[in-house]
């Protein structure tokens, strides 16, 4: 398929005397200053989901001064329909670990550590391995390429709690505490973890660094269009007959390209209701609106998101209300319940939704609407605020199909 | 700030609760107080991380702990029929075990294999693209 691309995704990388790093030489080369200058250049955003500029948040932890810096990769992927980063984890560890080695130099940080869920069995496997290789190699411990640039790397296993996929969760989490959100500012960058400038990347983000790093692939940062430059993973799940992980360009498909050629359209020739486009946190694209660019501008346009990359198709044999508790019950069992509004909000919707009847028309949309205001404005954590999104996307758009009463939430 | 920075080199509270799990299969209580000990940690505290993540336990698990996925991706493929056909052959609700302690079911969110489900754990081992004959069959093996 002449749409793929393969940058991040490709063959098994796992042997590190077969792996050369050149894009940390290169970067040992440039110096922190230009290698942060590239990484702002390729206008990096975030792939864990928020899509923050990665090179903004270097140079602003590279500025702040302190005795210690921590590096943090975030391999805590939990959001409903992504994959991405346990394939890069399993298949692509020594990218992940070139990615985590400049980002730590970048940023002037000689700690590090990869948090990867507890779930992942073969992605602890696989990238424990990677940093034991590493280190008797060594590539991490040691002063790396006779430069003034050392690096010590440590796994923690995350233990089953989506919400430590929020990266002030993450970090009270590596600390050994409950996995609880903590109030910004401060932002990691100044107070992360044991109280020292911190930065949290994303496993793919830090893979595209590297990428971007790469003095042999400099066409990198070049692909896309402005705003949504590089690649993207896509997680393609649910109703299609190709499901699987893709890697595709900025820009250059649809999204109606990307269910119907890159997923092979849906399966058993039903016909496609909605596409949530990047996980369960994001709102859905009706099948009549896909014929657009895939890039962050155009979902903020409709005002969805492209997430974490996780493309579920939904066809019209499932029953809306069914949807709409399976996501209800997610965010209620992974809800950490530090914010009142988030906890009882999700807990509440869980209830109006199953005392639900069709045919008496009693609830009243616009207090669903409601409490997912309140969460959205009130949650302290991305997860938090964005665990309506879905919800108040199918009333908004099928609230007369499901004969929801009240004010349809816009 | 020399704490601070030893910190790196202690072992994580998650992963030292990882070991032990993965020992005795649940957290003891004996364990419980080491930690504190070790953590300078109220007990209460250890426990309310302990708590916290779902893959720690403070009673025994069974020999085989089955997770059963039913997040939004396996749920479009059918997830519900593996959990239900599950559910009646271990005669068990989620987070329950069986009287024998050979199994404790988990219904559990995403696992990450969205593409290929329903999916189902054992233990360390994932199953994909599973249905409920295939599910009973695994659960047969186990025996």
């Amino acid at each position: 398929m002449s749409k793929e691309k393969f940058y991040l995704k490709g063959d098994q990388l796992l042997d590190i005397s077969d792996y050369n790093f050149k894009s940390i030489k290169n970067a040992l080369k440039l110096g922190r200053e230009k290698t942060i200058q590239k990484i702002k250049d390729s206008e990096l955003k975030g792939r864990g989901g928020a899509g923050f500029p990665t090179g903004i948040k270097w140079e602003m932890a590279a500025n702040i001064e302190a005795q210690e810096k921590f590096l943090v990769c975030n391999g805590d992927e939990g959001e409903p329909g992504t994959f991405k980063d346990r394939y890069l984890l399993e298949e692509r560890p020594l990218k992940v670990l070139e990615g985590i080695m400049l980002a730590a130099y970048a940023v002037g940080a000689d700690k590090a550590y990869i948090y990867i869920r507890g779930e992942y069995s073969k992605a602890i496997d696989v990238f424990s391995k990677i940093i034991e290789a590493a280190e008797k190699e060594k590539i991490l411990n040691e002063y790396l390429f006779n430069s003034d640039f050392k690096l010590e790397l440590k796994l923690v296993r995350g233990a089953g709690a989506y919400v430590c996929g929020d990266e002030t969760s993450l970090l009270n989490s590596i600390e050994g505490k409950r996995g609880r959100s903590r109030i910004k500012p401060p932002y990691p960058i100044e107070k992360g973890l044991y109280n020292q400038p911190t930065v949290v990347n994303n496993v793919e983000s830090l893979c595209c660094a590297a990428e971007i790093l790469n003095p042999e692939s400099e066409e990198f940062s070049s692909l896309g269009i402005e705003g949504s430059r590089g690649t993207k993973l896509l997680c393609l799940s649910g109703d299609l007959n190709k499901p699987g992980l893709y890697e595709v360009e900025f820009g250059k498909i649809t999204l109606k390209e990307i269910i119907y050629e890159l997923g092979g359209g849906i399966k058993t020739n039903a016909d496609l209701r909605f596409v949530v486009p990047g996980g369960i946190s994001t709102s859905l694209i009706k099948a009549d609106s896909l014929d657009f660019p895939y890039s962050y501008q155009e979902f903020e346009e409709r005002g969805s998101s492209l997430g974490s990359g996780a493309v579920i198709a939904v066809s019209k044999k499932h029953d809306l209300l069914d949807l709409m508790l399976n996501v209800s019950r997610f965010y209620m069992d992974e809800t950490c319940g530090t914010c009142f509004p988030c906890r009882e909000g999700n807990r509440q919707i869980n209830k109006i939704l199953k005392s639900f009847k069709p045919e008496s028309n009693k609830i009243n949309a616009e207090l669903i609407n409601d409490i997912g205001n309140t969460i959205r404005l009130a949650a302290r954590c991305g997860l938090g605020q964005s665990s309506l999104n879905f919800i108040t996307s199918v009333i908004q758009n099928y609230g007369e199909e499901l004969r929801i009463g009240g004010k349809i939430y816009v | 700030m020399e704490l601070e920075k030893s910190k790196f080199y202690q072992d994580s509270l998650l992963e030292k609760l990882h070991e032990i799990q993965s020992t005795y299969g649940y957290i003891p209580e004996a364990e419980i107080e080491n930690l504190a000990e070790k953590y300078q940690l109220p007990r209460a505290n250890v426990f309310g991380v302990i708590s916290f993540y779902s893959m720690f336990y403070t009673e025994p698990t069974g020999k085989y702990i089955i997770r059963i996925c039913d997040s939004i991706s396996c749920h479009l493929n059918e997830s519900d029929s593996v959990l239900k056909a599950v559910k009646s052959y271990l005669n068990l609700e989620s987070h329950q075990t069986t009287a024998d302690k050979k199994f404790t079911l988990e219904v559990v969110e995403c696992l990450g294999h969205c593409g290929e489900g329903p999916v189902m754990m054992v233990n360390n081992q994932i199953y994909t693209k599973i249905n409920e004959n295939k599910a009973l069959e695994i659960l047969n093996d186990c025996i």
